[in-house]
């Protein structure tokens, strides 16, 4: 019993001798910037390219000396929170950041089974939330501090239904995409809408899917050939795209494939091979033959890290650069987080024409921006070549 | 280890109630006076779990960290408990002498204004404690079928998500004015008080889809309720992705906030009563008898196969409960969390925690939540560190780590301060 | 017609990567009544080794040797080099489990194969890696059925494997002491074949099989993830109980019945429905045939 009295009295005093000069030092106002990546999980090459654009924004930042808001000059700190692919975790992260490190504002999550769940916790908090790459419609709906940094994917779907329309002048689309995963599945609706609305009830000849994880579509595959299709759709993500591609030349299917954003990947081309020379797809930029800012991104990026960026890393700078301006923007911090917050939503919302390296933006009132799609096609070489753009 | 039994003799005398009311101390200290204690330390804030994600991010503030968690929380609950403990072994003689339902409640009403003094901190700790509550629901539900009962279910994950939908389904439909059905049949006031119903009307939906699973897998026995119950697992995920009605696999979402701290800490206490209870029954004993011997039990007229149908029925139940609070929990529920990974998480728990023991379930549910959230600035190397835990584990302690015990709340809230034969704890 | 043979090619591919993976878990639990949850992640670490030794094959050999050669070299060596996984598992995770409750050594297994799919994100990082072709693939036009050499590869090589796996279980004194030891697993040590001698060996055999169902599978499907192993395990394990306790044969027609159901259902019904109609095929098959097909008359009992 004394033993620990003396244990209680020695402890007492440690803490005494921490806290000598603790009143005289001040809490420094410190801008925190939180991301919410799927560092683990199924798709660890999306949570790596965030981390790594946010930490290339910090470098840049950091070399500025801080964001400078009302004439002040603020340090900014990066919260990265893992939120291993999972639903829960991302809503866990979430209001850790919100709630324990006082983020401003925060970047992601990426996938929209995470952004959706999370964007209500950011929206309940008032805290800002910009999902980079979440593309389905819920994730802003009816949520004034959510915005996102890409364009939709009811967006999307026509853009491409027209420019297969126009390109080739086919009648007949086949569809493969992944039933269990909400982006290819909510795409592959959009797409089927507009091509009948073009063509008629039934020119979509086959709508076929499998689940998440599948690797071989050679049922459905054959099913798409023998519907007699001229060209086929498929809204995948860069490991899928390879399989389908392959497997779909393998059975002999001679038409074009055309794909969507979720091929922008550095992967995709390294993945397929040869096969994917001569397809095209619609995304938010195009590395390849880009220009200016973009360029610039892509060469730094690639210098750093040893690979083009994909579409994910592109989008995240981009809504990171939109944080900062809607920062900056905010007139002063009052020191006051939850003031501050808001202040840094509406900033953000005024935002007009800002120049992203994946294209120019504003945002609509549900916080979605308007943005041109870039349609590219995949080069002899594997580059991506910027073919077209069409904007809404 | 006997130096350490030693150091700690002086608190053998203390009861349940003394340790409450040092925690309840403690948090009330980090209630008034953790802001400031923690800006002595440089802290940037109140640590949230005890320190430990700042220690992992900021291997600077380690020191800082320990020190509040001497200070806040290892000091104070020490002191105060010891010091009164002569007054609260009074307390929980008076206690004892009450019937057990009274001395019970009263036991967990003070456990809970500890618990929510302490989350009320921050709202990532009420989440925290949430999903943890919900984690012992599961793992204590998945512990009537994988220990009482002895077999090998895949399908929880499956049952957590048939709950999860038809609570949410229900509440979305009855009290929230949502695009999916539009305007609330009935007047959203009442949502919270029919909220019980609700989730009942939940796990009774997991019972019932349990059926599909029981009664093919128990006309023999043997191992074939693994693949069964996994087939169930496939069954549901993708009868699920293909209901456009409920949102595919899009999800459902803004179900409305219902699962509140009290909420969800009343359902863990009435799921550790009933299944207590159940495990105790005539029937809990029959399910032991038939996992330890078939042919016996049935000889001693048990019906085996009624037993085993109502104990699965039962865990089912359970684990639809569970799915309902975690859907209201996070207000979003999408086919893809009730995968493979949720069955790892859940199976991880209740064999880690100890099989045929509340206490193991709610060991196991604990650490595993509160061990994968602590850990998460490591990010990938966490994936290492909890299952080598998790092996270590059941190399040294094969039946997990409290098994085979039954939960005793007279002995767990006796007074301490004379001697009794069986031994203090 | 040529819609349901071109189907069936299909299938014989693609169930012969359930059949040989199930294989693995069959014979452990034949021989030891265990699941072996890590047999998924046995057949990734196994794919990975096969990725990156025909990596260096094909780097020092190429000029020097014909395609099939290397193809034979690269699937002995991961073969061997995979056995080591096998074996490290059962050392490392069931060993120090044998006598405690089934379901903690599967549980064992379970993290153990977290542990491999992390260690491989975190040595090999986030990217994914494409496995090098090492036949050529070339497409066939049979009367509208299309068949790759790849594929017929993949079909023979796998009855090959299955069929010397039968015969070195029917035929040797290794494969006899395994069968008696599934047969009766307390009496064959008191014989004198010691368990930790059979064990590895089960284990190895399966890591060995796995192994080159991997590298036939980089031949197919060549994009490699640390996840790759997780779905492809948890069906085949459902293929080998559905099979029949510790019945290879079983377990491989099982496996293939899994790939033609897999293949086929989406060809009658919308492919959306695929898991649920291929799903409730088998809990219809294990209601009416509760032993799974070659299952031993007596039930199996169970050790907790």
């Amino acid at each position: 019993m004394r033993k620990l009295i003396y244990l209680v009295l020695a402890a007492c005093v440690l803490t005494l001798c921490f806290s000598a000069n603790g009143w005289t030092l001040g809490r420094e106002t410190v801008i925190k910037v939180g991301i919410n990546a799927p560092l683990t999980g199924d798709i660890p090459k999306v949570g790596e390219g965030t981390k790594y654009a946010a930490e290339m924004w910090l470098e840049d930042v950091t070399k500025a000396g801080g964001i400078e808001v009302g004439g002040k000059k603020y340090p900014v700190e990066l919260v990265i929170e893992d939120n291993e692919s999972k639903a829960e975790s991302a809503v866990t992260a979430n209001t850790k950041m919100i709630t324990q490190d006082d983020v401003m504002i925060i970047i992601g999550p990426q996938s929209s089974k995470q952004a959706i769940p999370a964007g209500d916790v950011a929206n309940n908090y008032q805290t800002p939330m910009i999902s980079p790459w979440s593309t389905n419609p819920d994730t802003t709906a009816g949520r004034p501090y959510v915005f996102r940094g890409c364009f939709l994917d009811p967006f999307q779907g026509p853009v491409l239904a027209n420019f297969v329309t126009e390109e080739f002048g086919f009648t007949k689309a086949a569809v493969l995409y992944d039933v269990a995963s909400d982006y290819p599945k909510g795409l592959a609706e959009f797409f089927k809408a507009a091509w009948e609305e073009k063509h008629g009830a039934g020119s979509v000849v086959a709508f076929e899917s499998f689940t998440t994880k599948d690797t071989d579509f050679s049922s459905q595959l054959t099913k798409i050939i023998k519907s007699g299709a001229e060209v086929l759709f498929t809204p995948q993500y860069y490991n899928e795209v390879a399989l389908i591609v392959n497997q779909a030349k393998d059975l002999g299917w001679k038409g074009p494939i055309v794909g969507s954003d979720s091929w922008g990947s550095a992967e995709t081309v390294q993945l397929c091979g040869e096969a994917c020379y001569g397809l095209f797809f619609s995304t938010h930029y195009a590395a390849a033959g880009a220009q200016g800012a973009t360029k610039e991104f892509i060469d730094r990026y690639n210098a750093k890290y040893g690979y083009v960026p994909d579409d994910v890393g592109a989008l995240t700078w981009d809504a990171l650069r939109l944080a900062q301006t809607a920062i900056e923007g905010a007139g002063e911090l009052t020191g006051d987080i939850k003031k501050d917050r808001t202040a840094v939503r509406d900033a953000l919302a005024k935002i007009k024409d800002f120049e992203g390296i994946t294209g120019k933006m504003t945002f609509t009132e549900e916080g979605d921006p308007i943005k041109c799609a870039v349609i590219v096609k995949i080069s002899d070489k594997g580059e991506y070549e910027f073919y077209k753009s069409i904007c809404p | 280890m006997e130096k350490l039994k030693k150091l700690f003799s002086p608190f053998s005398v203390v009861p349940l109630a003394g340790w409450l009311l040092g925690g309840f101390s403690a948090v009330l200290m980090e209630y008034y006076l953790g802001d400031l204690i923690s800006y002595y330390l440089y802290l940037p804030k109140i640590p949230v779990l005890f320190g430990t994600l700042i220690m992992l991010k900021k291997p600077l503030l380690i020191p800082s960290a320990l020190a509040y968690d001497l200070i806040v929380y290892i000091v104070p609950i020490f002191l105060v408990a010891r010091l009164t403990a002569p007054l609260t072994n009074g307390l929980a003689a008076l206690l004892e002498r009450m019937p057990l339902w009274l001395a019970t409640l009263i036991h967990l009403a003070a456990f809970y204004g500890v618990l929510s003094t302490w989350a009320g901190i921050s709202d990532y700790r009420v989440l925290v404690v949430k999903l943890t509550m919900i984690s012992v629901i599961l793992t204590l539900s998945l512990n009537v079928i994988n220990g009482y009962q002895g077999e090998f279910s895949c399908s929880h994950p499956g049952f957590m998500a048939l709950g999860a939908y038809a609570s949410s389904i229900l509440t979305l439909l009855l009290f929230a004015n949502d695009k999916m059905f539009g305007a609330p049949l009935l007047n959203p006031a009442l949502g919270p008080y029919l909220f019980p119903l609700v989730l009942v009307f939940g796990g009774a939906v997991a019972a019932l889809g349990s059926l599909i699973v029981a009664i093919p897998s128990f006309r023999t026995r043997g191992d074939y309720l693994a693949i069964i119950s996994l087939a169930f697992l496939f069954i549901v995920k993708s009868a699920i992705e293909n209901l456009e009605i409920f949102g595919g696999p899009r999800g459902m979402s803004s179900q409305p906030n219902y699962a509140t701290l009290p909420v969800v800490f009343s359902w863990m206490a009435l799921c550790i009563w009933v299944v207590h209870n159940f495990t105790t029954s005539v029937l809990g004993k029959a399910l032991n008898a038939v996992r330890d011997n078939e042919p016996a039990a049935n000889s001693m007229t048990v019906n085996t196969r009624k037993t085993k149908m109502t104990a699965f029925m039962f865990g089912a139940f359970w684990a639809g409960v569970a799915g309902g609070l975690f859907a209201h929990v996070l207000r979003y529920v999408n086919p893809g969390t009730f995968g493979l990974n949720k069955l790892a998480e859940i199976l991880a728990m209740v064999y880690f925690g100890g099989l045929n023991s509340i206490y193991g379930s709610i060991v196991g549910a604990l650490s595993i939540s509160v061990l994968s959230e602590a850990l998460r600035p490591l990010e990938l190397f966490k994936w290492i560190i909890i299952p080598l835990i998790l092996i270590l584990v059941m190399i040294y302690r094969p039946h997990g780590l409290i098994s085979f015990t039954e939960l005793n709340v007279k002995g767990l809230i006796r007074p301490r301060n004379k001697a009794r034969q069986e031994g203090g704890e | 017609m040529d819609i349901i043979l071109q189907n069936i090619i299909n299938a014989l591919q693609w169930g012969s990567f359930y059949a040989v993976v199930s294989i693995g878990y069959s014979m452990v639990y034949g021989v030891l009544m265990l699941f072996n949850f890590a047999h998924g992640d046995i057949f990734m670490v196994g794919t990975y080794i096969g990725f990156g030794i025909a990596t260096l094959m094909l780097a020092l050999f190429s000029a020097i040797m014909p395609g099939w050669m290397i193809f034979i070299l690269v699937i002995l060596v991961t073969m061997f080099l995979a056995s080591f996984v096998g074996v490290f598992v059962e050392v490392v995770g069931y060993r120090p489990l044998r006598g405690a409750p089934r379901a903690s050594a599967a549980i064992t297994g379970l993290m153990i194969g977290i542990i491999f799919e992390t260690g491989n994100l975190i040595i090999l990082g986030a990217q994914r890696f494409s496995f090098p072709a090492l036949i050529k693939s070339q497409s066939y036009n049979l009367g509208g059925i299309y068949v790759t050499n790849v594929k017929v590869l993949i079909i023979a090589a796998s009855l090959i494997m299955m069929l010397s796996l039968h015969l070195f279980i029917k035929k040797t004194k290794w494969g006899m002491a395994m069968r008696a030891m599934s047969y009766d697993f307390l009496a064959v040590p008191l014989m004198g074949v010691s368990i930790n001698v059979i064990a590895p060996l089960t284990f190895a055999i399966g890591a060995g099989l796995a192994s080159v169902a991997g590298i036939l599978y980089g031949q197919a499907y060549p994009v490699l993830d640390p996840y790759m192993g997780i779905q492809l395990g948890w069906k085949a394990f459902v293929a080998a109980i559905l099979g029949g306790r510790g019945s290879i044969m079983g377990a491989a027609l099982a496996g293939y019945l899994l790939g033609f159901i897999e293949m086929f259902v989406p060809l009658v019904f919308p492919s959306t429905f695929r898991d649920l109609i291929a799903y409730s095929i088998i809990l219809v098959i294990l209601t009416f045939r509760p032993r799974g097909f070659f299952g031993m008359e007596h039930s199996t009992q169970l050790r907790l």
